[in-house]
């Protein structure tokens, strides 16, 4: 594996209507790599996402993955190269079944992807014909990621799937994301649940207010004064 | 020259005012219960003909189709309320399927229109309403058209005091920023709903009762225009807020009389090539929130 | 793993075959032929506005306009540049696909936003067509006559044939991976370009299929009148009728927009021509009853009971 960073993020930047959610964002990721993004809401995590993925746009600066400029792309184009996504709030297509969602997105994606093993992946075997809008929340989220895996990304980008888990089931994801990785898929993780970060990662960044205030390990996070200020400390 | 254009402005703020109320009802619809009232213009035609009938069967003044109005909005917005509102609601796709039973109720007023008054345009006496004119920089304009723009600006007054200077307008306005966070504040939703979908047919029925003056006369067929101008309308001001339709009016009138004063046979166009380029240009109306998505 | 593409287009080459089997030869048996194309030209209306509504949620309320460009423009080369008819229909489609491109970014528009611009723009088309200024090169008010051309039996076989494509066309985005795709953006836009499919080209390809359809149609239904007014091919009634025959019969299927279209034009035929207004109370009706109770057609009474329709 070479040490090229997969993904570069260069002096980003994005405002909504006169609001800046994000500014002067610079950090890179190695393929394989797991990178946690913390921060309190509002801090502009999932809008890091969403610039990656290209569902918005920066305003100024320069995202490099695999070589090449993406910042202009269109999210489907990113798609292709190998970048995807869930959903915090997942909307699977609901007028489909468990597998055509899963297909479709391999047939458009042009991936030939192994679709028993996705759906052995997110806990969905023997479900294929169930129609998608009768899942509950959970196995809607996890239908999210088989998409998502469906396409052969080489980055995946996670928005919170914690939120609303058992303890036991938020092993389990654990678990399937370090699966994941160990297949050399490179990954960034928002997650509000430390714990949940702790099992996957030791290396996160904490944004507060649209800016990175810390780089390093999640145990030195949470000596960091600035850090502990911006969770705990009220005025930000 | 000079006069022409003093004739066209004149008459065309009175017309805009007049048109604020005819899209007002639409907009109060709209922004409480994100439903696009097709129906919108069948009421107000209903409206002209309720007017229509106390004048000519009763023997009324025109007006009295005011209160008859708000009469008939009573009986008919509350069970139609009722009836398809909240079941429209919590269904898969609110904005669309509404969009089209109400399509379908606009059908069913005006073929009732048409079955029980005749398919003919009819028009009422100017005398009812003064019959004279009143003359603003030397251009005449007749009593009914001051007196349609005087009860346009009080109607719509009277809304803005209601939303913001009462409890129930206050809970309206709470419904139109966020309905799901209204309901977690233990507002009635649907009590206060089925109020502002009222007041909404009460104001299109009360401004079709001037139909007949400022547009010559009333008659079935003529619904779907005065609902895509009334949507244009709602559209340049902005939704929810009366006085910002009043302000939409306001160029709809005045553009619409500059360009029949002007360029007559291309003054149809009005309302359409405003509500294309806004909603192109700037979906959010002049003033106002988006309506746009991705 | 997937089925041949035979096996897929099977049950639409069925029903192409049928239609044309079925319009070929009720002539023989029932002699009012006007009545038979104006129901073909509202099957293919109904199934092209099925292409966009059905198939991606986008419900063209100005359908009309696509239609009255496709008749004036086979109208126009006729009568000005003196273009063969075969030509002349040819161009019905593409003007109306022009047409879409240049309403192309309406599309950015949500659901009911659309519809309602979208008829705004048919009305624009109207009104500048039927426009007295523009007497010379449109006819304006007076309508034009192309009875030069006029040959009720070739305009006739022509409908037939557009009845075949556009069952062949609505088959193709009911059985494709094209199709599948129209339907995962119509669900959810966002997860749908995160599922690499390319959201504005495919949608706006959806448009100008559907355009090019009621373009086609127009300048067919132009060919076989030969004389006509601005109002008959621009009146907002044709765009009613082919949404209330589409949702009738069910979006988003291929039989849906045939039967609602077969069934309701004929029993506008029987009544509706004579009392307009009792049809118009009846579709009201069924409107709002459909809505309530059938959002998804009769043919959902079929697929509520496990029938899987094509």
């Amino acid at each position: 594996m070479s040490s090229e960073p997969i993904l570069t993020l260069t002096n980003v930047a994005k405002s909504f209507g006169g609001l800046q959610v994000l500014s002067d964002v610079n950090f890179e990721l190695k393929p394989g790599e797991i990178l946690g993004l913390v921060g309190p809401n509002g801090s502009g995590k999932t809008s890091v996402i969403n610039l990656i993925s290209g569902v918005h746009q920066p305003e100024a600066g320069s995202i490099r993955f695999d070589g090449a400029e993406i910042q202009r792309l269109t999210p489907h184009a990113r798609v292709k190269l190998g970048i995807n996504r869930s959903f915090q709030v997942p909307k699977c297509f609901i007028s489909m079944s468990v597998r055509e969602n899963i297909e479709v997105a391999a047939h458009f994606s042009g991936h030939n992807a192994d679709i028993p093993a996705i759906l052995d992946d997110i806990g969905l075997t023997g479900m294929e014909a169930t129609p998608a809008a009768s899942l509950t929340a959970n196995q809607q989220k996890m239908l999210d990621l088989g998409r998502a895996l469906a396409t052969g990304p080489k980055l995946l980008l996670v928005d919170e799937i914690g939120a609303g888990l058992n303890p036991a089931e938020l092993t389990g994801i654990a678990d399937l994301l370090k699966r994941i990785a160990a297949r050399g898929i490179s990954m960034i993780v928002v997650e509000h649940l430390m714990e949940f970060l702790n099992k996957l990662t030791s290396r996160v960044i904490v944004l507060s207010a649209g800016k990175i205030i810390f780089e390093g390990s999640l145990e030195d996070a949470s000596h960091d004064p600035e850090v502990v200020t911006a969770f705990f400390g009220g005025a930000a | 020259m000079q006069a022409l254009l003093e004739y066209a402005i004149v008459g065309g703020v009175l017309y805009g005012i007049f048109f604020g109320l005819v899209a007002v009802g639409l907009n109060l619809i709209f922004g409480v219960m994100r439903i696009i009232n097709l129906a919108h213009g069948e009421f107000v035609i209903l409206g002209g003909f309720g007017a229509y009938w106390v004048s000519h069967s009763l023997g009324l003044n025109p007006l009295w189709g005011l209160p008859l109005a708000a009469l008939g909005a009573v009986v008919i917005g509350f069970p139609l309320y009722y009836a398809v509102v909240p079941g429209l609601q919590r269904s898969r796709d609110p904005e669309m399927l509404s969009f089209i039973l109400f399509f379908g109720l606009a059908q069913i007023i005006d073929a009732i229109i048409s079955l029980g008054f005749g398919p003919d345009q009819r028009s009422l006496p100017d005398e009812a309403l003064g019959g004279g004119t009143i003359s603003v920089l030397g251009q005449a304009f007749p009593d009914s058209w001051w007196v349609a723009a005087g009860v346009s600006v009080l109607a719509i007054l009277g809304l803005w005091l209601y939303l913001t200077r009462t409890r129930l307008g206050f809970a309206t306005r709470a419904i139109m920023a966020n309905r799901d966070e209204a309901y977690a504040t233990g507002i009635s939703v649907d009590k206060v709903s089925a109020i502002a979908f009222i007041i909404g047919l009460a104001l299109a029925g009360a401004a079709g009762v001037f139909v007949p003056y400022l547009q010559g006369s009333v008659g079935p067929g003529i619904g779907n225009s005065l609902t895509t101008t009334s949507f244009a309308i709602l559209i340049i001001g902005s939704l929810g807020n009366p006085v910002g339709t009043l302000f939409g009016g306001l160029v709809f009138g005045v553009g619409s009389m500059l360009m029949q004063t002007f360029y007559a046979s291309w003054s149809d166009l009005v309302p359409y090539v405003l509500l294309v380029v806004i909603v192109l240009v700037r979906p959010q109306g002049l003033f106002g929130k988006a309506v746009r998505h991705a | 793993m997937r089925e041949s593409w035979f096996k897929r287009a099977r049950a639409g080459l069925i029903t192409a075959a049928v239609l044309a089997l079925v319009f070929s030869l009720a002539p023989n048996v029932y002699n009012n032929s006007s009545l038979l194309f104006m129901m073909m030209t509202y099957i293919v209306l109904s199934q092209g506005l099925n292409l966009l509504y059905g198939f991606t949620g986008y419900l063209p309320f100005g359908y009309v306009g696509f239609f009255g460009t496709g008749a004036y423009a086979t109208a126009l080369l006729v009568m000005k540049l003196h273009l063969p008819i075969g030509l002349a229909i040819a161009a019905g489609p593409i003007a109306s696909m022009i047409v879409a491109l240049v309403l192309g970014p309406l599309l950015r528009l949500s659901g009911a936003y659309f519809s309602i611009a979208n008829l705004a723009a048919s009305q624009i088309l109207f009104i500048v067509i039927g426009n007295p200024n523009l007497q010379d090169i449109t006819g304006g008010p007076y309508g034009v006559k192309i009875d030069e051309v006029y040959n009720p039996t070739a305009s006739y076989a022509a409908m037939v044939v557009l009845v075949v494509v556009v069952t062949l066309i609505a088959t193709f985005f009911r059985r494709s991976r094209f199709g599948q795709g129209l339907k995962a953006m119509a669900d959810d836009p966002v997860s749908a370009e995160m599922s690499a499919i390319p959201v504005v080209r495919m949608r706006l390809l959806a448009w100008l299929t559907s355009a090019a359809v009621a373009g086609l149609a127009g300048a067919l239904y132009a060919w076989n009148l030969s004389v006509f007014y601005p109002d008959a091919v621009f009146t907002l009634e044709i765009s009613v009728f082919a949404i209330v025959f589409a949702l009738f019969g069910g979006v988003g299927t291929v039989l849906g927009p045939i039967i609602g279209a077969g069934l309701l034009y004929a029993l506008y035929n029987a009544i509706g021509i004579s009392e307009p207004q009792y049809f118009q109370l009846i579709y009201g009706v069924l409107i709002v009853g459909l809505v309530m109770f059938l959002p998804e057609g009769i043919l959902s009474l079929l697929t509520r009971r496990g029938i899987n329709v094509f």
